[in-house]
């Protein structure tokens, strides 16, 4: 795949007229999970078909974003009059605040964030409201393993709709090499209309979607993070442009900000993008970073290298050897193939 | 162009489902499917031999499915393989020689998670001149078995697999695939449509004994013509059991028509609009019964009776 099936993607350019070759960018979208962010960036493609595939991606965006808008609801109950401030993150963000990056955005789990001295009341609270600790971490181990080192509580399951809430802290893991500072982020927080909940300004979502990207793990879905980058700075104004790089000096997240605007102006042609990244990092730094993004992202032949480099580095930077390599041993022991049993769908 | 798979020749369908351009035209859907296993390939050109089917396709199709080694290794030893329906889903990977039951499972994958045009319920449906029969139940009900025989005594097969109910008007959309026999079914339908029509079983798969049912020449002509449903039935198979049919009122079967549904949460009120349209114009019975012969029975008496108007 070239990576300028990005710009087709986030509708820049024009979906190719040779049909195996518009299956195999739907494809790609598909599989990494951008098909719905597609479906509402391209305009009017004329190909039979791709309006009826379209629509389907649409549909499960959108029905996403209703269970999303409830469970914050449910969760803006669990905490109302507490004083705690709750932050929404990553797309639950991105669709209270009606951006260009939610729409068609697939989302499964919510993620909040509160200030870590409200943490151990915000987790009583919750459970109160009938969130239990999920299954697949209520052990000793993980639960203990999440809570001293992590950025996030044990995942928190609702007993009765089954949906997932992360609880942060912070956002790098507390054993992360990297540090961003989240109390910055907190003071200039932006209530949301109708809930009691807070996003961060619109300036430390983007910084918050590159740190996510370039310094917590290795990459999973690049393509779905590139296209997401891109689509949130071309949600901020262009004032708030020109201030990014500084805002990304103040909170400590100016390298992932540099990324992020290197990949934009890089993968996306947005030429003033270009420029805001050399100005926050020498163009020769991160090469490495650079070259294994783009081989993931378009799976080429020595993307295998590409996704080990990734790997390793997406470790090195989540916590110090001596913690990480008893942890990767144990849950190499304690493996289970993810599904034993056979899937609950209709089958012949 | 589009022609029946049996006047392609054998070479070519390989090369397309290798190079991923084969494409299967069935009723409202176009699957393009991709594969590579000879298993595969001889079922296909028995069971869907007279089904639509082009080499290269002419445009974006929804379904679409690829079958494929669950890792490297697989390819070669003890080869298997599993359906790849473009989305993540769980499934289970099968040896190579029980590739049929992959693409049918990943077809029904397919359909079943991604298709948003229709409502599509869990039922075997069949259709004569008067309308459509729906037949919803678990797997194990005898529902297959059913559709198979009043597809002998006229009906066309409009689907064992889905009900897809148009989101605008109700009326049901024609989707027949291979009737899938599990265990002993798999005799008994031998037995009514005689067993050139019934693809070679496959053993020990995950569900049992498996064999295909091969749609007749005629139904596939007509997969294009819709159908309002006449009658809901909720088959339950029971060895033993005493024949009886329940009559259900319009709202017990909806409530038994959502949960059987894949769809209808993720539709919302569009979905619920077109289920009760359904369901208003048709009526609704839950069957119990322990032999084929009375199911056939109670179903002819609740024609008689008038209610299938």
């Amino acid at each position: 795949m070239k990576l300028t099936v990005l710009r087709c993607i986030v509708g820049e350019s024009e979906l190719p007229q040779d049909v195996m070759e518009a299956i195999s960018v739907i494809n790609y979208a598909d599989s990494n999970h951008i098909l719905g962010q597609m479906a509402h960036c391209c305009n009017q493609p004329s190909m039979i078909g791709v309006q009826d595939v379209f629509n389907n991606a649409k549909l499960r965006a959108k029905h996403d974003h209703t269970m999303l808008l409830f469970e914050m609801d449910r969760v803006s109950r669990a905490l109302q009059g507490s004083g705690v401030k709750a932050v929404i993150l990553k797309g639950g963000a991105y669709v209270a605040r009606g951006f260009k990056a939610s729409m068609g955005r697939r989302v499964s789990d919510l993620d909040i964030l509160v200030a870590s001295q409200d943490l151990a009341r915000t987790e009583n609270l919750l459970k109160a409201a009938n969130w239990v600790p999920d299954e697949q971490t209520d052990n000793a181990y993980d639960q203990q393993y999440y809570r001293d080192h992590m950025h996030e509580l044990p995942p928190l399951r609702h007993k009765t709709r089954g949906t997932v809430i992360d609880v942060h802290h912070s956002l790098l893991p507390r054993t992360a090499r990297y540090r961003v500072n989240v109390d910055k982020m907190l003071e200039t927080a932006v209530p949301i209309s109708d809930h009691e909940l807070w996003t961060f300004q619109p300036l430390d979502i983007f910084a918050h979607s590159a740190v996510h990207a370039f310094f917590d793990g290795q990459l999973d879905v690049p393509a779905r993070t590139l296209v997401e980058l891109k689509l949130l700075y071309d949600d901020l104004s262009e004032d708030e442009k020109a201030f990014l790089g500084k805002r990304a000096k103040e909170i400590g997240a100016d390298k992932a900000v540099a990324m992020a605007l290197w990949v934009i102006g890089n993968v996306f042609g947005d030429a003033k993008a270009s420029a805001q990244a050399r100005w926050l990092m020498h163009p020769s730094r991160n090469i490495m970073l650079k070259r294994a993004l783009i081989s993931k992202t378009v799976n080429g032949r020595f993307s295998i290298f590409a996704k080990g480099f990734l790997y390793l580095r997406g470790h090195y930077l989540r916590m110090p050897i001596h913690l990480l390599f008893p942890h990767l041993l144990r849950k190499a022991i304690r493996w289970r193939p993810a599904s034993s049993a056979p899937p609950q769908l209709p089958t012949p | 162009m589009t022609v029946k798979l049996a006047q392609h020749n054998r070479r070519d369908i390989a090369s397309a489902l290798k190079k991923g351009m084969f494409t299967l035209t069935l009723g409202p859907f176009k699957h393009l499917v991709s594969g590579t296993s000879a298993p595969l390939l001889d079922y296909l050109y028995d069971t869907y031999r007279d089904y639509d089917v082009a080499l290269k396709p002419t445009d974006v199709s929804e379904i679409i499915l690829n079958l494929k080694a669950p890792n490297i290794l697989r390819r070669f030893i003890r080869p298997q393989v599993s359906p790849d329906p473009g989305f993540e889903v769980p499934t289970i990977p099968l040896p190579l020689k029980m590739a049929p039951l992959a693409f049918e499972m990943g077809m029904n994958l397919s359909v079943a998670l991604k298709c948003c045009r229709f409502v599509t319920v869990h039922a075997g449906v069949v259709a004569n001149e008067q309308g459509a029969i729906i037949m919803s139940a678990a797997s194990g009900s005898g529902k297959s078995t059913l559709s198979a025989a009043l597809a002998d005594q006229g009906y066309r097969l409009f689907s064992d697999e889905f009900a897809l109910i148009d989101l605008e008007d109700a009326m049901l959309h024609p989707y027949p695939r291979p009737i899938s026999l599990k265990q002993d079914s798999i005799a008994v339908v031998r037995d009514i449509v005689g067993a050139d029509r019934i693809s070679a079983p496959l053993s020990g798969t995950p569900k049992g004994d498996i064999a295909y049912c091969r749609v007749s020449e005629h139904d596939l002509l007509q997969a294009h013509k819709k159908a309002a449903a006449k009658l809901i039935l909720f088959p339950r198979y029971e060895a033993g059991v005493s024949p009886m049919a329940r009559k259900l009122n319009p709202a017990e079967a909806v409530m038994k028509l959502i949960p059987a549904s894949t769809n209808y949460s993720l539709l919302g009120e569009p979905a619920f609009r077109a289920v009760l349209k359904l369901v208003r114009q048709a009526k609704a019975y839950e069957l119990s019964y322990g032999t084929t012969e009375q199911s056939l029975q109670l179903i002819a008496d609740i024609q008689a009776s008038g209610a299938g108007r």
